[in-house]
């Protein structure tokens, strides 16, 4: 469990600190490879990603068609680039809401006394249900949309976020400068965010990177299993999704897809291990 | 590359068990495991139109009636054919004898009414009938009468029909809704059932066959198999997979892709030509394909060349054919057929679409699911097409359940898409009546259906069915994309099987 | 120590009330009808009304509620709709192959993770240890069902040594069944193994430090003594804790890997469940599942409190 950690260093030194590191020096530039394709997407992809071409249907990997063509004529290249904005931008979205919404329980829980009990009962419940069984049945209530996707997943991820940030919050709420800084009427949400806040950035930016690889493999087990993000936007998850079709006559439909989630998500832990390690020694023991 | 067999070849490979059959006396015992799509929501098919449900129950319950060749009407349960009086209300009906249900009572025509009756409530082709019938009685223990209130043709096809099935029941269970006992007079009997594992059959030894000769679903029906275990496996892929191992004596409806995969070895593969038809049924009630003009800029605007392309990979697989039903079929005509043009007509489509004030605003809402893959293949293809003409196109995909619950109402969408087997009878596709999906009832629509349904004389009726054709043209309803070919897997050791839509597997056996 | 025992089965009434509440709301909510696809693609909406009273459908949410809250108190969990058979016996008729699944992946995993994880630590920095650590790191990016696509595809199709799909038919010996497991439990395995071997690497490092494996060092035990003996000894409850917590996990990992390989268990029962409308079954499903990880987690819970007495205060 966090204590109290570091506050979270400055930008530029914290970047360079994780360059420094082998392992998390490659993660972090394949993020950035990867976050880069995905925003240049509309000026790098040679085709457009919905243009379709029967004629050229299951087309093997080329000049003309770096990854192929996919099983109505569309260029695998250009469809994985656009795929990865969606399940990035769907990915990052599930870690700001999951942070929110974790970040509220856990404080409420770590700083109320007399809210501890119900929020933490709460947390207890959600934390029962295995993720993806409750991300497929909260997306089969709300229908399957992006932004219902980002919901069933930050709801599931949450509670896991709400218990760090409460454990560290019960620790900090104890601090003499804070009692100071009650006892002296300081106002409670500037205590909240002056001084827990910023004393537990660090965990949680830890702990929103493992959220982020996490949240990438769920959105691509929800997509593959057919109750994710509408199939005519493409991710990873449906490409994969549709590749298994033709796994014998095209492999490279659905390989290439796999392998970008892989080398992300393995950049991603690349990273999140960096970063616990200098941000947070005594975490660095845990899992 | 695919490497496909030509046509005739192919042909002349289903036909090759025929011909060994009259050298190799068939062997009686075995059991085979047969995949299936899914599990069948239940087992009492007059409750339920998935022809998954046809296909398992129609080994364990039997109909009056049934189809023999080119779809021909053969009794099964029923002795003949109906006498049916001069003014065409009256079918009298003799009922074969020495009949034993699965319980070991004998069946008599009490039964006979009693599930008659049942079926006119519960099932929903029974209900279209009741509309027309006044009164099923019993004439003698061996003799049913049944009289109507206007002249019905298809009346003996819905009874011989394998889904929302005129099965016949023991008087007794048929008060049951929903039925409990599946005590039928079939081939084969329920052994055992596990939801999402198995349903076990095995063979009925009180079954008396039909004399003579087997004739696909009629004549007499062999019991050489001691058991048939129907397993569902929904992933198509997963089918496709067991079926190369060798786990499945036969494995239905697999995706065209796996052609090639499944011709090695332990499987090989049963093509069904035709098997059906996939269709986009355009909602005539609300929205914007309440406006013919706006439906028939849509039927301009689609290019089923491309969209079976991409459905179904190669023309081995499908035929771009605009009649409603194909070569072969008494119903084949091409009246009507201008109107469907195999690569799009995107000029016309975009006039047509000026013409009816369309301004591109308002999204045509096409509804879709990937419970069938080229379902969602041919919506995708579509949209491409669609938006060049200058719609604007919202593609929702959703699941099959979600499907079957929101294309009841007619606020939610213009086209949805389905498919079809090609039935023996065009009384029984739904666009025919008025009340589903789609809600088609014009004046033009119901002149000549009602005139094809009063007439009872084949030839009379296949002349009239042109009419019936050229309305569906002329007012687009539907949309036909064409044929699509059925692609199974089938165990080389399995013997005496007859290419059909709901695969049955009495006359099968194993090769030693 | 009794009111500590006392209070943390409080804790578990409440939080499976909250689970029950949660459960039913999340179901209720689901749009898709389960009347019209039992009824197939023909029905009319009248006998979709029809259908829907009789199973209940139409009652207001609060009597539904109340019905079935009234249900699961006697362990009564409904009829499913779509199976035509009682919830709990669904379940157990597809308890079977999870439970195996679970197992064996749990087996996998731990035969492969406990080792590495030890030699990683014992070797903390060595070229086995972060060879050991990038492979474990690697294997936890792996989308299983991606795997277990890839599986499928060489060893059973390209291969024939294993069966793709199902647990075999009726009859069908308790070596058939475990062949159609072989694939899915090596690909779930592998994936989570990932968490254990690092779990077991933090673990072993911890104690390996501490100061009583210093003096049985110092005393000049031989090295495997010290650290299969004293280390691993001490290592093991947050080692058996994270495979405990891990078993609640693979039950979600086998939700997808149950689908890709066609196994009749509570997974893919849940998936089609939803796909179908099946609301008692998706209800029952969760339930269950949620139910035994609160007990694993309460047993863990109970383990520290007879081990480690600073967790009674």
């Amino acid at each position: 469990m966090a204590a109290i950690s570091a506050p979270l260093q400055s930008e530029p030194n914290l970047l360079a600190r994780l360059m420094g590191r082998p392992t998390s020096g490659i993660g972090l530039v394949v993020l950035v490879v990867i976050a880069l394709a995905a925003l240049l997407a509309p000026w790098i992809a040679p085709y457009a990603p919905v243009k379709l071409s029967v004629a050229h249907r299951l087309e093997a990997p080329s000049l003309t068609h770096l990854f192929g063509t996919d099983d109505l004529g569309r260029d695998v290249f250009s469809r994985m680039l656009y795929a990865a904005r969606t399940s990035l931008s769907v990915a990052l979205a599930v870690v700001v809401f999951s942070s929110i919404v974790g970040i509220v329980l856990g404080l409420m829980a770590g700083f109320f006394k007399k809210l501890d009990m119900p929020v933490s009962r709460l947390v207890d419940a959600m934390m029962t249900f295995p993720d993806i069984l409750l991300a497929i049945a909260l997306v089969a209530a709300l229908g399957p949309t992006a932004v219902n996707v980002v919901m069933a997943l930050g709801i599931v991820y949450a509670p896991r976020l709400a218990r760090v940030v409460r454990a560290s919050t019960l620790v900090i709420r104890e601090l003499p400068y804070v009692e100071a800084a009650r006892a002296l009427g300081v106002p409670t949400p500037v205590i909240l965010v002056r001084h827990v806040l910023r004393n537990i950035a660090s965990p949680i930016l830890v702990q929103g990177t493992f959220i982020f690889a996490n949240a990438i493999l769920a959105e691509a087990g929800l997509s593959f299993l057919g109750v994710g993000i509408s199939p005519d936007i493409p991710t990873w998850g449906t490409m994969i999704a549709v590749g298994r079709q033709y796994m014998d006559q095209a492999g490279w439909i659905m390989m290439f897809p796999g392998a970008a989630i892989v080398i992300t998500v393995l950049a991603l832990q690349l990273v999140g291990d960096g970063l616990r390690d200098l941000l947070d020694p005594r975490l660095a023991k845990d899992i | 590359m695919r490497r496909l067999l030509s046509v005739a070849a192919l042909l002349a490979a289903m036909t090759l068990p025929a011909v060994q059959g009259a050298w190799a006396e068939p062997v009686k015992g075995g059991v085979i495991d047969v995949a299936t799509v899914g599990e069948p929501p239940t087992l009492d098919p007059m409750a339920s139109t998935a022809d998954l449900v046809g296909i398992v129950t129609q080994h364990i319950f039997e109909t009056l009636y049934t189809f023999g060749k080119d779809w021909s009407i053969t009794p099964l349960l029923a002795a003949d054919l109906p006498g049916i009086s001069g003014d065409g209300l009256t079918y009298t009906i003799p009922l074969r004898t020495g009949i034993k249900f699965h319980d070991g009572s004998d069946m008599d025509s009490a039964d006979v009414v009693a599930s008659l009756q049942r079926w006119e409530k519960v099932a929903t082709r029974g209900k279209q009938a009741a509309e027309v019938i006044s009164s099923i009685e019993a004439v003698d223990a061996s003799t049913i009468k049944i009289v109507l209130k206007k002249p019905y043709a298809p009346l003996v096809s819905l009874l011989a029909f394998n889904n929302a099935a005129a099965i016949i029941i023991p008087s007794e269970n048929a008060g049951e809704d929903p039925l409990t006992k599946f005590i039928g007079t079939g081939p084969y009997l329920l052994k055992d059932r596990k939801p999402d594992q198995f349903i076990q059959l095995a063979r009925f030894d009180g079954y008396k066959s039909r004399e003579g000769e087997p004739n696909v679903y009629g004549g007499a029906r062999k019991q050489y198999l001691d058991e048939i275990r129907f397993v569902p496996v929904p992933d198509p892929n997963t089918r496709v997979e067991g079926a190369v191992a060798g786990q499945f004596a036969y494995a239905d409806a697999l995706p065209v892709e796996a052609y090639d995969k499944i011709s090695g070895g332990k499987t090989k593969p049963v093509i069904l030509k035709p098997f059906g038809w996939p269709v986009f049924v355009m909602n005539t009630k609300e929205g914007l394909n309440s406006d013919i003009r706006i439906r028939k800029a849509v039927q301009a605007a689609l290019a089923p060349n491309d969209m079976l392309t991409a459905a179904f990979g190669s023309t081995d697989f499908f035929t771009i054919d605009g009649s409603m039903y194909p070569e072969g079929f008494a119903w084949h005509n091409k009246v009507g057929t201008d109107a469907y043009k195999s690569d799009g007509d995107t000029e016309t489509a975009a006039t047509l679409l000026k013409e009816a004030g369309y301004d591109g605003s308002k999204p045509l809402r096409i509804l879709t699911s990937r419970q069938y893959e080229f379902h969602y293949k041919m919506a995708q293809v579509a949209q491409a097409y669609l938006e060049q003409a200058g719609f604007k196109v919202q593609l929702d995909v959703v699941e099959w359940a979600t499907l079957t619950k929101n294309r009841q109402d007619p606020k939610l969408w213009d086209i949805y898409i389905t498919h079809s087997p090609f039935l023996p009878e065009p009384s029984l596709n739904g666009f025919m009546s008025d009340t589903t999906p789609g809600w088609w009832a014009t004046d033009a629509k119901h002149k000549v259906v009602e005139a094809f349904n009063a007439e009872s004389d084949p030839a009379k009726r296949a002349k009239l069915y042109e009419d019936v054709q050229k309305v569906i043209y002329e007012e687009a309803p539907i949309y036909k994309v064409g044929d699509f070919n059925a692609l199974a897997a089938q165990a080389p050791n399995l013997q005496g099987m007859t290419p059909s839509p709901w695969p049955f597997f009495w006359n099968a056996y194993l090769e030693k | 120590m009794l009111r500590t025992i006392f209070n943390r089965l409080l804790g578990m009434i409440v939080v499976m009330a909250l689970v029950v509440t949660i459960v039913f709301v999340i179901v209720r909510v689901t749009p898709g009808d389960p009347a019209a696809v039992m009824l197939g693609p023909d029905a009319t909406a009248a006998d979709v009304a029809a259908l829907r009273s009789r199973l209940g459908l139409d009652q207001p949410m609060v009597v539904q509620f109340g019905r079935y809250v009234l249900g699961v108190v006697q362990g009564d969990f409904g009829q499913s709709i779509f199976l035509n058979q009682p919830v709990t016996t669904a379940l157990a008729q597809r308890a079977e192959p999870t439970f195996f699944l679970t197992v064996f992946s749990l087996l996998i995993a731990t035969v492969i993770a406990l080792p590495v994880g030890i030699l990683s630590a014992y070797k903390r920095g060595s070229t086995f240890d972060q060879v050991a650590t990038t492979l474990a790191m690697f294997a936890a990016s792996v989308p299983s069902f991606w795997l277990g696509l890839l599986f499928i595809q060489f060893f059973a199709v390209k291969l024939g040594w294993f069966d793709t799909s199902g647990y075999g038919g009726p009859g069908a010996s308790f070596l058939e069944r475990l062949n159609h497991l072989v694939l899915p439990a090596l690909a779930l395995g592998l994936v989570s193994s990932a968490l254990i071997t690092r779990f077991a690497r933090a673990s072993m490092l911890d104690v390996l430090n501490d100061d009583y494996v210093r003096t049985a060092r110092s005393k000049g035990m031989s090295e495997w003594r010290v650290v299969l003996k004293h280390a691993l000894k001490n290592a093991l409850i947050p080692i058996l804790t994270v495979i405990g917590l891990t078993a609640a996990l693979l039950i979600s990992g086998a939700v997808v890997t149950e689908t890709v390989f066609s196994l009749p268990g509570v997974g893919s029962l849940v998936v089609s469940a939803v796909l179908r409308r099946d609301y008692p079954v998706i209800q029952g499903a969760l339930l269950v599942i949620a139910g035994l990880y609160v007990l694993v987690n309460f047993a863990i819970d109970m383990l520290y409190l007879a081990i480690d007495p600073r967790v009674r205060a």
